[in-house]
């Protein structure tokens, strides 16, 4: 013992237990301080990817949504309303938005077609997609839809171009009442309303079925106002 | 020493490279190497994360408790990767969604671990930071050339950009699919790693 050694020497457990908070103490403030300083451009790279994913559901092109989208918000009983946060905004947090009664709505500006965000629960993460409707808010245009925790090769099919694919040109309504699309397994052989479910995919495809019917609920008297008055629109031309 | 030091860089690149020799770091090489762009991200990332690590833990080292050794380690390699990832977000969104988990994963990378372990705590950090680049490369390298093949042969492309001619496909060429598939880079790694030791003898046992 000829010097006195910093809390009693490197293998102390007085030391260890300094060291270690110290050294927890530096990494965690230098991984706040990194995460703070790229979040902004982070959340701009995903703004970008949602804002793709409706012009690609509604079959435009790559970075075309600021020329051709117009957003805006609605309530449960199908009216327009203002909100704090903006329709874009919510898509960071649709189910918030969700819980709050405000549905956010993305117009093309040229056709008048429709984009509906949707989110649910798949097997293990959330799921989450946009569902474009036909000028007859009946017939869907196309769909992209995404996940944040599938198994690979089994539910994350959902988010294939193959998979969704089978969407347009189905129809979520019988009548006056909605029906969404049934997810079938074994196969939807051509029936109304359905598709075939992700094979060996069974938990994810319950949840995009649920997903569908419970997230185009909220919207269903947007829906039916909008269809009175694009019906009345034609009605008027006719009358001219 | 000058020229121990500078081995300390070119031994990982060829004679004890991590992939080719060590046979460390597979599992990774066979998720990101469909297409060139994100096996050379990926081999990027993995050279920055293993020539920092090595770089602080060989700074580090003296005074490290050696009961907390391997926490420590996986503290610092932990908190390397995860600014990484955040850098990977924020400047090539694209191809961190495309390698997805395996960012993450880079931590329980063996090479990684391996060369702190088994360098950067026994030497200065020159030569630990080189030997970090060095295997880096080395990994970096044989990632390129997996993607190389599979890309090429797998879509006829390399970064995204049409290689093969549109004539060849009228004239009846396919491209092979099995190249998209794991097992294929499996086999790429075994035919590289049979010229590799056809090239060096002395890697060769009796």
């Amino acid at each position: 013992m000829s010097k006195k050694q910093f809390l009693g020497g490197k293998n102390s457990s007085a030391y260890i237990v300094f060291y270690s908070t110290v050294m927890v103490v530096i990494v965690a403030v230098m991984l706040a301080f990194t995460s703070l300083s790229l979040k902004e451009k982070q959340n701009a790279n995903i703004l970008d990817e949602k804002k793709n994913a409706i012009v690609a559901s509604l079959g435009l092109e790559k970075g075309s949504y600021d020329a051709n989208i117009e957003a805006y918000v609605v309530n449960n009983e199908g009216v327009k309303i203002e909100t704090t946060n903006t329709p874009l905004d919510m898509l960071f947090d649709l189910a918030a938005s969700y819980a709050a009664g405000e549905y956010p709505v993305f117009e093309d500006k040229n056709t008048g077609a429709l984009v509906f965000p949707v989110t649910g629960k798949g097997l293990w993460d959330d799921i989450w997609g946009y569902i474009a409707l036909e000028n007859d808010l009946n017939t869907i245009k196309g769909v992209v839809f995404d996940h944040a925790g599938e198994t690979p090769g089994l539910g994350a099919e959902i988010a294939t171009p193959k998979y969704q694919a089978q969407f347009p040109g189905q129809t979520i309504y019988e009548g006056d009442q909605l029906v969404g699309i049934y997810v079938v397994k074994g196969g939807a052989q051509g029936a109304a309303h359905s598709v075939d479910a992700v094979t060996g995919g069974t938990k994810t495809s319950e949840g995009l079925q649920n997903m569908i019917i419970d997230c185009l609920g909220c919207y269903d008297n947007y829906i039916k106002a909008a269809k009175a008055a694009k019906e009345e629109v034609v009605l008027t031309e006719n009358a001219e | 020493m000058k020229n121990k030091t500078f081995q300390s860089l070119t031994n990982p690149l060829a004679k004890n490279n991590p992939v080719l020799v060590q046979i460390l770091g597979i599992c990774s090489a066979l998720a990101v190497t469909t297409q060139l762009k994100p096996a050379l991200v990926m081999g990027l990332s993995v050279m920055a994360v293993c020539a920092f690590s090595n770089l602080v833990l060989s700074l580090l080292r003296n005074g490290i408790p050696d009961r907390i050794r391997i926490i420590v380690q996986l503290v610092v390699i932990a908190a390397l990767v995860t600014i990484v990832n955040d850098i990977l977000k924020a400047y090539v969104y694209d191809v961190s969604k495309q390698l997805s988990v395996y960012v993450g994963l880079i931590i329980t990378n063996c090479i990684i671990m391996g060369r702190v372990e088994a360098f950067a705590l026994s030497n200065k950090p020159l030569p630990s930071l080189l030997d970090g680049i060095g295997n880096g490369i080395g990994y970096g390298g044989v990632l390129v050339i997996i993607a190389f093949f599979r890309e090429l042969l797998g879509s006829g492309t390399l970064f995204g950009y049409q290689i093969i001619p549109e004539c060849f496909y009228e004239a009846g060429y396919v491209n092979n699919g099995l190249m998209l598939f794991p097992p294929s880079a499996l086999i790429i790694v075994g035919i590289v790693i049979w010229v590799h030791r056809t090239a060096n003898k002395d890697l060769q046992e009796k």
